[in-house]
């Protein structure tokens, strides 16, 4: 009992340490208490896993840490020679469920086995998708002409290159597989739509049609690809058939520019940005009719839409002089009056899984910008990772 | 020639009529479940001109020629958030046309720039636009529209540094790049 008392102050102290990076606002208004005292840790991974899954508790927006808290994990994560075995059970008034589980020793494997017993944690106490095992891609630039690819997990840790191009790249998003990012490159001098492994890998071109093919997002069926193709005379939305390569025009603009297509959760809409009104607003389209309507009247611009799971469309809004991230619902028709963020800019939001969470990057002066994670909950804004640099454009995983 | 194409139809047909959902996507690329198994096997099938021509373009200018070398024309400058040449700027674009005319073997590649402000991928397509308004001049001119390409790069190859007005002006910006 005082060797857990011992790992708990230690666990305690590395989280405190981390300073602003685990500030959670409302401490426990809302929030259910989860106890991990009855859990006893054993060696470096033991620790590395209870420090993982306490943080990864309070990152979901719905626990708090409490050792008196009525949903308790109790059991063992002992390290072994051949790496880290946990048997844990989880019980709360009237239920629990156990979970056994075990990892190879590396710091990304037990980390891994945290983040799932976290989100199974999330989906059987509160019924909602956990996040703790996404990851987020984004792009790294460093100046003209000269940007790489980028992943960590939703925690901000294991962050990895992934492309080694040092040229432009634009707008990487995760394919609905998990696995395979999408972007716009010029492997090739010009921009082309790639695919490739999220681990790295050899890139294969999707879309290299003459002109621009840019902006591409695989739909939730994974059958098909929206994307901003100009081989027709000038930027319009595409969709592009995966299983015969057969591209449909859904935009039909000659006067005006589209960019940024993103996919209802059912994928029968795509929202997208279009300046057919003079400066650039979202607009939606019905794919089957390839009717369209406008979204958005409020603010200069409105920029970057990305669909949540449950139907809400975050954006970048463009409103007394700089850019805010705002939410609305399509279907209930309306616009915010009031943005999630403050400030300097802050662009390019994409949704967690959650529903909850938001990605975006914040402007940090000239040639420097942050990742940060909003939480549409109410929790304080949380920031990805501390490393300084130019740190844009970032896409949530859907698994 | 013509079995040839017919059998890489065929070949392409095959790769991509396998599967559905994300698992074609993965079977188009030959990828397992884990992205790793069969990788080796199916990408070693060629990505040569015939299938891109099938699949999109068969290169832009900047893949397939040689740059000329000493022929170089003044960029055409653009406003804010616009893709509309001005007046003053139209005697670029005519000099390019004329040294189109004359030279017939060349064409030309244009790049089309934005500043910094506002969504990157916005930018991509309004850097598109840019160029694409210019080739449109071009062709009013009486220059085949075969042998003008474009491409943008939005806001990701700026030509000032910083964030000035003088910059973000010099930054929105269509260049010709001539190819023989």
């Amino acid at each position: 009992m005082k060797r857990i008392a011992r790992v708990l102050a230690v666990v305690g102290a590395a989280l405190a340490a981390r300073g602003a990076d685990i500030t959670v606002r409302g401490e426990g208004t809302g929030k259910d208490a989860v106890s991990l005292s009855g859990l006893a840790v054993s060696g470096e991974s033991g620790r590395l896993f209870a420090q993982t899954l306490q943080s990864d508790l309070q990152r979901s927006g719905w626990f708090r840490i409490d050792p008196a808290g009525q949903i308790q994990v109790a059991g063992s994560a002992a390290a072994r020679p051949d790496g880290l075995a946990v048997a844990a059970r989880v019980s709360w008034p009237g239920k629990r469920f156990d979970w056994n589980r075990s990892s190879g020793v590396g710091v990304p494997d037990v980390r891994r086995l945290a983040h799932q017993l976290a989100d199974e944690m999330v989906r059987h106490i509160k019924g909602e998708r956990g996040i703790a095992s996404t990851r987020v891609v984004f792009v790294n630039r460093r100046g003209p002409n000269n940007a790489d690819l980028f992943v960590c997990d939703a925690d901000g840790s294991g962050l990895a290159q992934i492309t080694q191009d040092a040229m432009a790249a634009v707008g990487p998003k995760w394919d609905c597989d998990g696995l395979h990012i999408l972007y716009t490159g010029y492997l090739r001098g010009s921009p082309a739509v790639y695919r490739f492994p999220a681990t790295g890998g050899r890139r294969m071109p999707l879309a290299k049609f003459n002109g621009l093919n840019a902006g591409a997002e695989v739909s939730p069926d994974g059958r098909t690809v929206a994307l901003i193709l100009s081989v027709t005379g000038n930027p319009e939305v595409h969709t592009l058939d995966l299983s015969s390569g057969a591209t449909v025009r859904l935009t039909h603009t000659p006067h005006a520019v589209e960019a940024s297509p993103a996919w209802s959760p059912d994928g029968t809409r795509i929202v997208y940005v279009s300046d057919a009104a003079g400066a650039p607003h979202l607009y939606c389209l019905d794919v089957r009719t390839k009717r369209s309507r406008r979204l958005t009247y409020k603010g200069s611009e409105n920029v970057n839409p990305d669909w949540a799971p449950n139907g809400r469309i975050a954006y970048a809004t463009l409103r007394a002089g700089s850019y805010q991230i705002a939410v609305l619902d399509p279907d209930a028709g309306g616009e915010p009056d009031g943005t999630l963020t403050s400030g300097p800019d802050h662009e390019d939001p994409s949704w967690a899984p959650d529903s909850r969470h938001i990605v975006c990057s914040r402007a940090e002066g000239p040639g420097r910008s942050s990742l940060w994670i909003l939480d549409t909950g109410g929790d304080s804004p949380v920031r990805l990772f501390s490393h300084s640099g130019n740190w844009m454009s970032p896409d949530w995983s859907d698994k | 020639m013509r079995m040839n194409q017919l059998v890489k139809l065929a070949l392409v047909a095959c790769i991509l009529a396998t599967g559905s959902g994300c698992s074609t996507v993965r079977r188009w690329f030959g990828l397992g479940p884990k992205g790793t198994a069969d990788e080796t096997a199916v990408t070693e099938v060629p990505w040569d001109a015939e299938t891109q021509a099938l699949l999109g373009g068969a290169g832009s200018f900047a893949e397939t020629r040689q740059p000329v070398a000493g022929v170089s024309f003044r960029p055409v400058y653009f406003g804010f958030d616009s893709y509309q040449v001005a007046p003053v700027e139209v005697a670029k674009i005519e000099q390019v046309a004329q040294h189109l005319m004359q030279n017939r073997a060349h064409v030309v590649l244009i790049d089309g720039h934005c500043d910094e402000r506002g969504s990157n991928e916005y930018n991509l397509s309004l850097g598109e636009q840019r160029a694409q308004t210019i080739r449109g001049y071009l062709v009013n001119l009486g220059i085949d529209g075969a042998r003008v390409q474009t491409r943008s790069f939005g806001e990701e190859k700026p030509a000032a540094p910083g964030r000035s007005e003088e910059a973000y002006r010099l930054n929105r910006r269509g260049e010709f790049g001539v190819y023989r």
